[in-house]
């Protein structure tokens, strides 16, 4: 029982490593049963997953967030001009 | 429209275009002078690959589909960048955040965050210090984590074209995370 327990423990540090690691590639089986006893036990990498996916969620609409058509569009003239200048035979 | 008057024709959409395709390009990549750079290009490849275009799409779906590979490749060629590649062996994060046995310091657990707002994504202020946080990561840290949200493909994918396994690719990610979220903790959640 004690080498099982030893072999399904996991460091915090590792813990946040597969959770983040979870959103890239599936888990092994024993990677998923180690994450979860962790979890279990630790309040602290529980908290962590939570604000993880968080800002997973925040980063993932912020960098999506401005559509083609409802962006409040910049303008910048002298970029055109740069360009048009830049654009052979004209 | 005339293809066989390409410089008339790309004029034309500079015209149209480049201002919606250059608040695009500012919006993902932070920067007004690789914004403009990335315009730029995405012009010059649609004025010598016009002939490509054959109409089949609209010129701004065509355009914006080359600015975006154009943006993805800038975020790779950043990730590699061996100036800055040093800091993707630094494990110094670790050591602000866990003890000598990988386990959390006492002070920095992660506890619940107080945070009502739904919308945080509306707030300017929220905004600002998201951005701020992004811009401290280590320069490929942060072309990792754009690649990873702006590119809707799965990790392997992403690691292929970076050249790099996916071990290294979230263990990057990992470190970039713990980072941001340390920083957004500080800057604005309060637990």
């Amino acid at each position: 029982m004690k080498k099982l327990m030893y072999y399904l423990m996991l460091s915090c540090k590792k813990a946040t490593e597969l959770i983040e690691k979870r959103t890239l590639v599936k888990l092994s089986f024993k990677e998923k049963v180690q994450l979860r006893m962790h979890k279990s036990m630790c309040d602290a990498c529980t908290a962590y997953e939570m604000q993880s996916g968080k800002i997973d969620e925040l980063l993932h609409k912020h960098i999506h967030n401005v559509s083609v058509d409802n962006a409040a569009t910049l303008n910048n003239e002298a970029l055109k001009e740069t360009i048009i200048n830049n654009i052979p035979n004209n | 429209m005339d293809i066989s008057k390409p410089a008339t024709t790309v004029t034309c959409w500079v015209d149209l275009y480049s201002d919606k395709m250059y608040t695009w390009a500012l919006h993902k990549t932070s920067s007004i002078e690789i914004a403009e750079d990335l315009v730029q290009e995405t012009f010059l490849a649609a004025f010598q690959s016009i002939r490509k275009f054959e109409g089949k799409s609209e010129p701004q779906t065509w355009l914006f589909a080359i600015l975006n590979n154009k943006i993805a490749e800038h975020f790779r060629k950043q990730f590699r960048n061996p100036a800055i590649t040093e800091s993707q062996s630094d494990t110094s994060i670790f050591d602000t955040l866990f003890d000598a046995n990988d386990q959390w310091l006492k002070e920095q657990r992660p506890k619940q965050w107080q945070d009502e707002q739904t919308n945080l994504l509306d707030d300017a202020a929220f905004i600002k210090i998201l951005q701020a946080c992004m811009g401290k990561l280590p320069g490929n840290w942060m072309a990792a984590v754009r690649l990873k949200y702006l590119e809707e493909k799965k990790g392997e994918l992403i690691c292929q074209e970076l050249g790099i396994t996916p071990t290294n690719f979230w263990q990057i990610l990992h470190r970039a995370k713990l980072q941001l979220r340390k920083c957004l903790e500080v800057n604005w959640f309060t637990p």
